[in-house]
């Protein structure tokens, strides 16, 4: 099997300190849509900019298409397409301008590159458009033509950082399908990054969660998903003293039928358990003795969002609750664990 | 390092410059309308100055008009030049600097590539305020080849000023700084110079910075071609110095944008 990625023990420490990427290590095959699934400031992008030759490591070694991106940057740079995550086309120029652009920074030659323009854009089908300036496309069009910049030299490999950010969901799925599509029709192999669950679930052969630098996990979506038991019980308790909350937890977190129990933020705490829901009454049994009382409970299969928590110990957006709130839920979800 | 890469990797830097200057109808409405105020304004302001025997005796022509055009191209030169860092920043903030260095061009060629596309626009500009001049009745003594000579040379000075910018915005990384510095150098270097004032109508603590600013040796050499003819021994200085200076600047700027890079 050959790997077009290979990454070993890859670390980034930038000069005030801050460890960025802290010795990752994993590979990747060809023809496969590789993503990496983390929080913002997890690393992600760090770790392209690394592999896309841009950013040199601390430490560590990164291979792409065979080329080391170090000591050959240029051959390496020549084997890949980078779509960053900024949708950095120029608007003032027009479609076909952008991309001729790009064809010469790609050193195509003058008499090739007018055919080589019209079949990234019949790619993303923007032949209709291509004499029209920038700043008249759409959110979605623009970051189409993003991608067809990074086409136009046929890389073997392409990244994507987080190519769906800031787009609207109906244009998210179409830039999916655009995606999905160019795999099938090249066989080119997709390394992207994300902070999106769905995104990850649906487009991804393989994930690697990712979180302050370091590989959590590293799977198939639907592997990851049963790695984590087949049911999941949410609940919250009804306000009600710290103190209370974790003898509760270390109660229902000894019970047999329960794998493990993880705070999730906002949404409460969630056990994976493995008798179905005959768990839910069970529990309630567990804590009746104690002054904690579970004020809303839910049964549910698990998700990518349930295995990011599951092994990052963090839920992928703190949706509100403050800083310190989120310290302490992840120092009670640590003591829970245990 | 493979020469025609290079060449090919500039061209294509220069060429997306080009592309976008020529996109923007603000831009180039203003090249025309800056020098036509100012040779129209600053000419009828001081036919009253040519009046006074001394003062054209000063001037060195009967005409301000005439006297203003080189100071006006190499006025035209220093704020455009100036302006030219604005384009790395704005390309290292919407990402495609990143873009640029993910590909397999040569990194020389970003500030080279900018470079040449400023010197390109700056002679345009000149080429502009020589037919606006000429229409005023201004009078090139040297004709032809001289306004060629005008033409380069504001070229190469806006790209001097254009290589300091660079090198700024290269580590400054933000507009609003790099504004401020350009501002804070272009006014005195202006008003300290002799594009607007001949220098023998100066206070003596004028003439001693006057002397000594760059901008002096340039106007001083095309002053003379447009106005005197070919007197060499009042043009070399001025062009040795562009040449030198376009040398500093540029591997300056090359130097800084490596550096803002790595």
């Amino acid at each position: 099997m050959s790997h077009i990625i290979e990454v070993t023990d890859l670390k980034k420490v930038y000069p005030n300190g801050v460890v960025a990427v802290d010795g990752v290590t994993f590979s990747v095959d060809e023809g496969e849509i590789f993503g990496f699934l983390g929080p913002n400031g997890a690393g992600k992008s760090t770790t392209i900019s690394m592999l896309i030759t841009l950013t040199a490591p601390t430490s560590g070694l990164a291979q792409v298409a065979g080329m080391d991106v170090t000591r050959q940057p240029m051959k390496a740079r020549l084997a890949i397409g980078y779509v960053s995550q900024d949708m950095a086309v120029d608007d003032a120029l027009t479609g076909y301008a952008n991309l001729r652009i790009q064809a010469g920074f790609y050193h195509i030659p003058r008499n090739e590159a007018p055919a080589r323009i019209a079949e990234v854009l019949k790619m993303v089908e923007l032949q209709d458009r291509a004499k029209d300036k920038v700043e008249t496309y759409s959110g979605g069009m623009r970051k189409r033509l993003d991608i067809a910049c990074g086409l136009i030299h046929r890389p073997k490999l392409l990244f994507l950082d987080e190519p769906t950010l800031g787009l609207d969901i109906q244009t998210r799925r179409e830039i999916w399908k655009y995606i999905n599509r160019l795999r099938e029709e090249t066989g080119m192999t997709i390394f992207l990054t994300t902070h999106y669950m769905d995104e990850a679930d649906s487009l991804c052969d393989r994930i690697a969660i990712i979180d302050m630098g370091k590989i959590n996990a590293l799977d198939t979506p639907a592997n990851l998903k049963s790695s984590l038991g087949n049911e999941l019980v949410e609940f919250q308790f009804s306000p009600i003293d710290a103190n209370e909350i974790q003898s509760a937890i270390e109660k229902i977190g000894k019970l047999d039928f329960v794998k493990s129990v993880t705070g999730a933020g906002i949404r409460g705490y969630l056990a994976s358990v493995n008798n179905g829901e005959a768990s839910i009454p069970a529990m309630f049994e567990a804590l009746k003795d104690g002054h904690a009382k579970i004020s809303h409970i839910l049964f549910k299969q698990p998700s990518l969002d349930d295995v990011f928590l599951h092994y990052t110990g963090r839920e992928m957006r703190e949706a509100g609750g403050g800083k310190e709130n989120a310290a302490r839920n992840r120092i009670m979800m640590r003591r829970a664990r245990k | 390092m493979k020469i025609n890469v290079l060449f090919s990797d500039i061209y294509w830097v220069f060429w997306r410059e080009i592309k976008k200057f020529f996109q923007q109808k603000a831009r180039i409405t203003m090249a025309f309308v800056q020098p036509i105020v100012w040779l129209v304004l600053m000419g009828n302001m001081m036919t009253g100055l040519t009046n006074n025997p001394m003062a054209a005796k000063m001037l060195g022509t009967g005409n301000y008009i005439d006297f203003m055009t080189p100071g006006i191209m190499i006025m035209t030169a220093l704020f455009g030049g100036v302006m030219g860092g604005t384009s790395i920043i704005w390309d290292r903030r919407l990402g495609f600097l990143n873009k640029m260095l993910s590909s397999p061009i040569y990194r020389a060629s970003i500030p080279l590539g900018k470079l040449l596309a400023i010197g390109v626009q700056i002679m345009l500009q000149s080429l502009i305020i020589v037919v606006l001049a000429l229409i005023l009745g201004v009078h090139f003594k040297t004709g032809i080849p001289g306004v060629i000579c005008l033409v380069l040379l504001s070229g190469i000075f806006g790209m001097i000023m254009g290589g300091i910018s660079l090198s700024l915005g290269a580590v400054i990384k933000s507009m609003e700084s790099l504004f401020a510095i350009t501002n804070f150098l272009t006014m005195p270097l202006m008003f300290t110079s002799n594009a607007m004032f001949p220098i023998s109508a100066m206070p003596v603590w004028l003439r001693v910075i006057a002397n000594v600013n760059p901008l002096t040796y340039a106007t001083s050499a095309m002053r003379t071609i447009a106005t005197q003819g070919w007197i060499f021994e009042n043009i070399w200085p001025g062009v040795l110095f562009l040449f030198v200076m376009i040398i500093i600047t540029t591997s300056i700027a090359i130097r800084m944008f490596h550096r803002s890079i790595s």
